[in-house]
């Protein structure tokens, strides 16, 4: 649903919790520093491979990447900062150069873009960069000129960032660095063992300041990437084995290197672009006294479009306007403050209180006279109790079931995800891993009950077990865990309202089994990926053009979702046409018109299509009755409202587009 | 459930109110905050109208047109019905009309509440009953198809004219009636209800009423009060038809070929839809109430009155506060404060400003995107749903499935068109594949994709739709290897305490088949278990729980002393494992705890050996989780609802209006368990601590190191630093660090780590000033100050703040911009809070 239907302020939020789902990821705020490698390597010009014309190099897709990247993330995380640091050129801060602390960086590393929130200046900046970029392929390369002896240290590249991001970034941010390099082993000959130690040394420093390193690497035909020269012995290994040093398990880096070619680079960046957060960190009890410690995420979880503010014009400036709701006693007037809140149901259904005799009072509508030291309502603690049944959050296991018991239509909302941890409860790790294999193997679910937040109420849901999977060069594809499926109650379960209705013959089941076995998805299942969701993407290109004060053409709209239609017509569109043979001379189509249950009579207003067409090709449609072209129009799935003359203008309508 | 369906209902309650009504009862209440019994007082009468008035709450609540009640009172001292009338004022004496025919609202509950047993009249209940009969059935004159129940409510004391039932009962079959007999203290063996002592007259008419009910046949049923109690709050699901709503299925395009496109007529219908807790309206109550509302009698009276929401605007008004970048974050805390004064000049976060002034737009980083409509304009769509493809059903990610799923019908009205629909579906479901599609709910309405799943019912057939991802709602997180952990060498490690040993799994293995739920459900009716727990039974005990507080609170008065009673069974009968799995599973359990050894992380017990003074807190909180009485099997998560409700019940004589947040709440319920049952504690208390019982450590005695917490009460200060540096959390962090130091500074010993909670306050209150939780720092230094100040509080501990002076107090307006966030305290109020 658009978020614009209601107003998002009257949204009640301790009732309503979908809307803490992301109220926990607004409080927070991210900041990415991307470090890009600028040495020859990485400038060396080649062809476009998207346009014929034009040069691209490394750095150019690079910092093409970063762009995209900070465009989306202005729309996704208004609140979130971006940096760019360039290493391995000779470029040195000018006066109109970066900021205050470049002197202080490391010689080699050049701040291209201090850390600071995002807007549109700062993206058009690198836009005209890139802009020049291609008009003239030299021109990166006269802005950053490539340092040519001997490469930066990728320790001082690392105590950069830190100052950087010790002076830029907001303490409590989520502080990531996106090192982008081609440079497999950048120390070679004599002292590299040491510049080898220093890259550590400096990478722990970071690590333990909060900061998470997300090398993406660019591999080649001629000159793949092998991890194991330099950077494997620099970057953490997974699951490291010496706890002292590192102890948020969070921070573990091999998880998400990523080795791409560089026309890929933009799409690794994408998946890493939002930073794994957590949404809830709660005990799961497998059985009394046997308890273990879990993590949640929201893997999926409805993207939507950022909701509007408000502003005022101050004089020449637009100002945002701070939005704050309060609660009031209109009769008298007076603001309430939230801790002497009570809370019941509505006067409506509410009894005004016995010994309450004057009825006409109106200065009491709306509100219960009961005695003195009498309290009719709940108080915000009694409140919450209702809703959390007086559970603390957590999950509790109830039991296994077979993995066939969860039914398609068992589903209210979407799924969550849990992966132990082991800083919660010491064993987490091994009894999680234990269970998940265990049902694995059995093809087990787990019910149980969740009370996932403070404010939530209690849910039953099914927790199903996920395998890790890797793919052929090493990355996970799916991560180890349970999908934690919420369950419908019986309060939320519709009955069927149509019990019988007519069925096809076999002949016309094959007919249309054999054009729906010509259709088949070329991936063999739901690919996400491939469908970027065209109502937020069209939003955010408007926003976007109206943010750079462009002109935007909806021509240029291009979307995702569009049905393949002349690739379905080709593959099976004789198929399609011999099945609508087929139904056309089903004997269904000579019954005119089930008898209702209803015990309303009826005008009789069945007129059969061909009937109406012939009205259609006299141009007398105006000679039908309302409730006749009501009658079409609904059978069609046009709209019925309106004065009759809009109503034989669709019926009109929609014989000259069938 | 077509044969009952909702409302078109008209319900006579026919009330006892003869003179032996008025006899009084105690009356149960839920037990008290130490499991002591509570009772009160009411007359039978009283009793009665509990149960008439929660079934007239329920038609309220429902708020349908058509469901519709009277009220017959019979043993009144007025005589007046139609029957009465109509025979010239013969017979048919004492039974009075009280309530006619009509949708119920608020006025029916409270001339039910004015209701009072007579003095000495008696009145027939036979008689009432056919008043009762002959009012609904010209009422319902003209609307045959509309169903009738009759509710009886009696003592059973008075005289029955038993003369000629039979025609009664006949009457009533023939009108299709349901009669209901609810008697107050009616004996039911089978449900474990008998009271022996009862006088001769009651006893005939039991069993006069008995056979009565058993002559109507099924329509008919006779129960005693208290059942009758416990089963008007059972759970029942409201049942909402679904509506049908019209679109068009297409594969391929009519515009690219009409020949060959396809389209069925189809509606769509909801299969599940989220139902959410009826809302709950705020009031307050007025304070100058005491004054005014002073009756004849001299009784004062407190008015409640309900809040209306209000939405104000405020600007900043100092130039250069351009990058305000927290405006969502921070106006939901602003609430919580104690806004106190309602003047608006003195504002200090702005000047307030018309919504009429207000133009809408988009933040596009520190840019804004002006956007007058609030939208821009949408991507022109087609109202429909268009199948992509197909793919095979086995490769559908379960948790993929985004939302409510939905019935895809074709056209009810057309055969033609069902027979095509079906075609599909059987095609589908006969290759075991599914469809994606993309649904547009109307011309212009944004694009959802999803999967259609072919669905064969037994005499129909469908498809179920469900939401799938789009690439923008899909995470992709990666989280480290649990099977292959690589040391730094590189090399794969075998052993390590992350990983299982096949001991380990095959307990594991044992634990899970113990723990089967195939086989442990009721018996059916050979007696064979099937599976245990369905969602068809599963009632949401949130929305059933809100409902029964708010059908209570409107049947009582006061709360404090009328507190909720426990919810019904059935809406936690799935909240504990089965026993029987348990039973089975003992053995494996204990083999798991044995062997997986886990164990809460507790940095605590370390430092707890170097400070003394730590200890004792602990000791203390040790001793509070083994004197809690009402600990049961399940206390794991909480003893339930039970001991919430004593707990707030024993908030009654407080105040209300000074009961402000969460921190006082927990911290008096500690102090209440603290207190009474003097059980001594026992001598294993000072053993190591023993993981189990500490998770096992129901809600709110040890509010510290709760879990959901993070900042717990041994030492705050490194905890509260832990989560900063990792970066997730502050704002949860500093909440919890507000209630750890609220809560130490309250309690016994707290001066012995006065120092240490100083140090914790600059650190806390450096990281709101840096990271803009300013709101959250001003609001926890003032609920400080009066917590310190008040009657048990802690006023030495304020004075050390006020040592400190102005760095402890209010974060001011300058001091917040500078770090470019807002506060509402100006520099003068600040020195102010830490000078008096």
């Amino acid at each position: 649903m658009a978020p614009y239907d209601d107003d998002w302020t009257k949204i009640d939020d301790e009732d309503d919790e979908e809307l803490q789902d992301y109220s926990i990821f607004e409080g927070q705020r991210d900041v990415i520093l991307f470090c890009i490698d600028c040495s020859e390597s990485m400038q060396a010009l080649y062809e476009d491979p998207n346009d014929e014309d034009a040069q691209t190099s490394n750095l150019a897709v690079a910092l093409e990447a970063a762009k995209q990247i900070q465009k989306k993330k202005i729309i996704a995380g208004p609140n979130d900062s971006v940096g760019i640091m360039l290493f391995n050129t000779t470029r040195r801060p000018d006066a109109k150069g970066a900021g205050g602390y470049a002197s202080e960086i490391k010689l080699g590393t050049f701040l291209y873009q201090p850390i600071s929130l995002l807007s549109a200046s700062k993206i058009k900046e690198l836009m005209l960069l890139l802009d020049a970029a291609k008009e003239d392929p030299e021109e990166l390369v006269r802005e950053f000129p490539p340092k040519k002896d001997r490469k930066v240290p990728i320790g001082d590249v690392f105590t950069s960032c830190n100052w950087i991001l010790r002076d830029g970034a907001p303490k409590t941010a989520t502080k990531r660095i996106f090192l982008i390099t081609d440079d497999d082993n950048p120390h070679q000959g004599p002292g590299s063992e040491q510049l080898r130690n220093s890259a550590r040394t400096t990478l722990i420093d970071l690590t333990q300041s909060g900061v998470t390193v997300e090398p993406f690497f660019i591999s080649t035909e001629d000159k793949p990437f092998d991890v194991s020269k330099f950077y494997s012995s620099v970057l953490l290994p997974n699951n490291i084995l010496d706890e002292d040093e590192l102890e948020q398990d969070s921070s573990v880096l091999s998880e998400s290197i990523s080795i791409s070619r560089i026309e890929d680079l933009l799409a690794q960046m994408r998946f890493h672009e939002s930073p794994k957060r957590a949404l809830f960190s709660v005990p799961l009890h497998l059985a009394e006294g046997f308890t273990i410690g879990v993590k949640g995420y929201a893997l999926i979880t409805e993207q939507k479009k950022g909701s509007y503010k408000y502003f005022v014009d101050t004089g020449g400036r637009m100002a945002l306007a701070n939005v704050k709701t309060v609660y009031v006693d209109e009769d008298r007037d007076a603001e309430v403050d939230k801790s002497k809140f009570f809370f019941g149901s509505a006067p409506g259904s509410t009894a005004a209180s016995a010994e309450k005799e004057d009825d006409d009072q109106d200065e009491n509508i709306g509100a219960r006279t009961v005695k003195a030291d009498h309290r009719p309502f709940y108080t915000a603690e009694e409140t919450r109790a209702f809703r959390t049944m007086g559970l603390v959050p957590g999950f509790r296991l109830l039991g296994f079931k077979d993995a066939g018991d969860l039914a398609f239509e068992d589903n209210v909302k979407h799924a969550y995800f849990i992966y132990p941890n082991e800083m919660s409860y010491s064993g987490s790790k091994r009894t999680f891993s234990a269970l998940l294999k265990s049902m694995i193997n059995k093809n087990k679910i787990a019910l149980a009950l969740a009370l996932m937040r403070k404010n939530a109420s209690p849910v039953f849901c099914y927790l199903l077990p996920q395998e890790e999977i890797i793919d052929d060069n090493g990355c996970q594809i799916d991560p180890p865990g349970f999908h934690i499926i919420p369950l419908p109650f019986a309060d939320d379960i519709r009955a069927a309202p149509i019990q019988e209705a007519f069925r096809a013959p076999p002949d016309l089941v094959k007919s249309a089994t054999e054009w729906v076995d010509k259709l088949k998805i070329k991936t063999g299942t739901y690919p996400p990926d491939s469908y970027r969701n065209p109502a937020l993407a069209y939003h955010n290109e408007q926003l976007e053009a109206s943010a750079f004060r462009d002109e935007y053409n909806p021509e240029d709209f291009e979307d995702e979702t569009e049905p393949p239609i002349s690739g379905i017509h080709k593959k099976a569109g004789k198929l399609m046409k011999a099945w609508k043979d087929t139904l056309a001379n089903d004997e269904s189509a000579n019954i005119v018109s089930v008898p209702t249950t209803g015990s309303k009579r009826k005008a009789d207003v069945s007129v059969n299509e061909a009937e109406i067409r012939s009205y259609y090709d006299n141009g007398s449609l105006e000679k039908l009755r309302v409730d006749q072209l009501k009658e079409f129009l609904k059978s069609k799935g046009v709209a019925v409202s309106g004065k009759k003359a809009d109503l034989v203008e669709r019926v009109a309508d929609w014989f000259t587009t069938n | 459930m077509p044969a009952e369906r909702a409302g078109y209902t008209v319900s006579m309650f026919v009330i006892d109110a003869s003179p032996t009504m008025g006899n009084v009862r105690h009356v149960e209440l839920p037990p008290g905050p130490n499991g002591e019994v509570m009772t009160t007082e009411m007359t039978n009468l009283e009793w009665c109208l509990r149960y008439v008035k929660l079934k007239i709450q329920e038609m309220i609540f429902n708020g349908r047109k058509t469901d519709q009640c009277g009220v017959i009172v019979f043993g009144s001292d007025i005589t007046d019905n139609i029957v009465n009338k109509e025979s010239g004022g013969e017979g048919y004496a004492n039974v009075q009309e009280y309530i006619s025919i009509g949708q119920p609202n608020v006025g029916t509950i409270a001339k039910l509440d004015a209701l009072r047993p007579s003095e000495s009249s008696t009145g027939d209940p036979l008689d009432a009953l056919i008043v009762a009969l002959e009012t609904q059935g010209r009422y319902l004159a003209s609307k045959k198809s509309w169903t009738r129940k009759v509710f009886l409510v009696t003592d059973g004391e008075g005289p029955v004219e038993a003369e000629d039932w039979q025609d009664i009962v006949k009457k009533m079959q023939q009108h299709d009636v349901f009669l209901t007999i609810v008697g107050v203290d009616f004996d039911d063996p089978e449900l474990g209800y008998e009271y022996p002592d009862k006088s001769r007259h009651k006893k005939v008419n039991e069993a006069f009423y008995k056979d009565f009910v058993h002559d109507i046949g099924e329509k008919g049923i006779v129960g005693t009060m208290d059942y009758a109690l416990q089963e008007v709050v059972r759970p029942e699901p409201k049942q909402t038809r679904s509506t049908l709503m019209g679109t068009v299925l297409r594969i391929g395009n009519a515009d690219f070929n009409a020949d060959e496109a396809i389209q069925i007529n189809v509606k769509a219908s909801k299969c599940t839809a989220l139902a959410r807790p009826a809302t709950l309206k705020k009031y307050a109550m007025r304070q100058e109430a005491d004054d005014m509302d002073v009756d004849g009698e001299g009784e004062r009276k407190a008015v409640y009155a309900q809040l209306k929401m209000r939405t104000e605007y405020y600007v900043e008004s100092k130039e250069g506060a351009e990058d305000d970048e927290d405006e969502d974050g921070a106006n939901i805390k602003k609430e919580d404060e104690s806004a106190e004064g309602t003047d608006d000049t003195q504002k200090p976060n702005g000047a307030r400003v018309e919504k009429e002034d207000l133009v809408r737009g988009f933040k596009y980083g520190t840019t804004y995107a002006p956007c007058p409509d609030g939208q821009f304009p949408k991507l022109s769509t087609v109202k429909g749903i268009d199948i992509l493809g197909f793919f095979p059903k086995k490769n559908l990610r379960r948790e993929y499935l985004m939302g409510e799923i939905q019935y895809i019908w074709a056209d009810e009205k057309s055969p033609h068109q069902q027979v095509a629909l079906s075609s599909v579906v059987q095609a589908l479901d006969s290759l075991g594949r599914v469809a994606i599609a993309r649904w547009v709910n109307k011309d212009g309405a944004d694009i959802k994709m999803g999967v259609l799943v072919p669905c064969v019912f037994e005499k129909a057939d469908c498809f179920l739709w469900a939401r799938l991802p789009f690439a923008d709602d899909v995470r992709k997180y990666t989280f480290a290897s649990l099977e292959r952990l690589v040391s730094k060498k590189g090399e794969e490690v075998k052993e390590h305490p992350y990983l299982p040993t096949q001991e380990q799994l095959n307990a594991m293995d044992a634990f899970v088949d113990a723990m089967d739920l195939g086989d442990v459900g009721e018996p059916d009716e050979e007696g064979v278990r099937g599976p245990w727990f369905d969602t068809r039974n599963s009632y949401n005990p949130a929305i059933h729980r809100v409902k029964q507080a708010i059908f209570h609170s409107a049947v009582v008065s006061d709360i404090p002393s009328n507190p909720l009673p426990p919810p019904h069974p059935d809406l936690v009968q799935f909240f504990e494992p089965p026993k029987r799995a348990l039973k089975r599973a003992r053995k494996p359990l204990e083999r798991c705890k044995e062997v997986f050894n886990v164990k809460e992380v507790t940095k605590r017990v370390a430092k707890a050996k170097k400070e003394g003074h730590d200890h004792i807190n602990d000791e203390d909180e040790m001793l509070l989780l083994d004197r809690k009485p009402t600990r049961t099997q399940s206390s794991f998560f909480g003893s339930g609802s039970q001991s919430q409700v004593g707990a707030s019940a024993s908030f009654a004589d407080k105040k209300p209006a000074d009961d402000g947040s969460d921190t006082e709440d927990d911290n008096e319920e500690l102090l209440l368990n603290a207190k009474p049952p003097a059980t001594p504690a026992p001598s294993g208390s000072r053993g190591p601590l023993p993981t189990p019982a500490r998770s096992v450590s129901p809600r709110g005695l040890d509010p510290g190191r709760a879990p959901g917490k993070i900042i717990g009460n041994t030492d705050p200060l490194r905890d509260f630093k832990k989560n900063l540096a990792g970066g997730d959390l502050v704002t949860k962090a500093v909440e919890d660090m507000a209630v750890v130091i609220t809560e130490i500074v309250l309690k016994p010993f707290a001066k012995r780590r006065a120092e240490e909670l100083i140090e914790c306050m600059k650190a806390m209150r450096k990281t709101c000033l840096e990271e803009d939780e300013v709101d959250a720092w001003n609001a926890f230094i003032v609920n400080l100050k009066s917590k310190c100040n008040a009657k048990p509080g802690n006023p030495a501990f304020w004075n050390k703040v006020k040592e400190v002076g102005r760095d402890l107090s209010y974060i001011s307006d300058k001091e917040a911009e500078r770090f470019g966030g807002s506060a509402q305290y100006t520099e003068k109020q600040a020195k102010e809070l830490v000078e008096s």
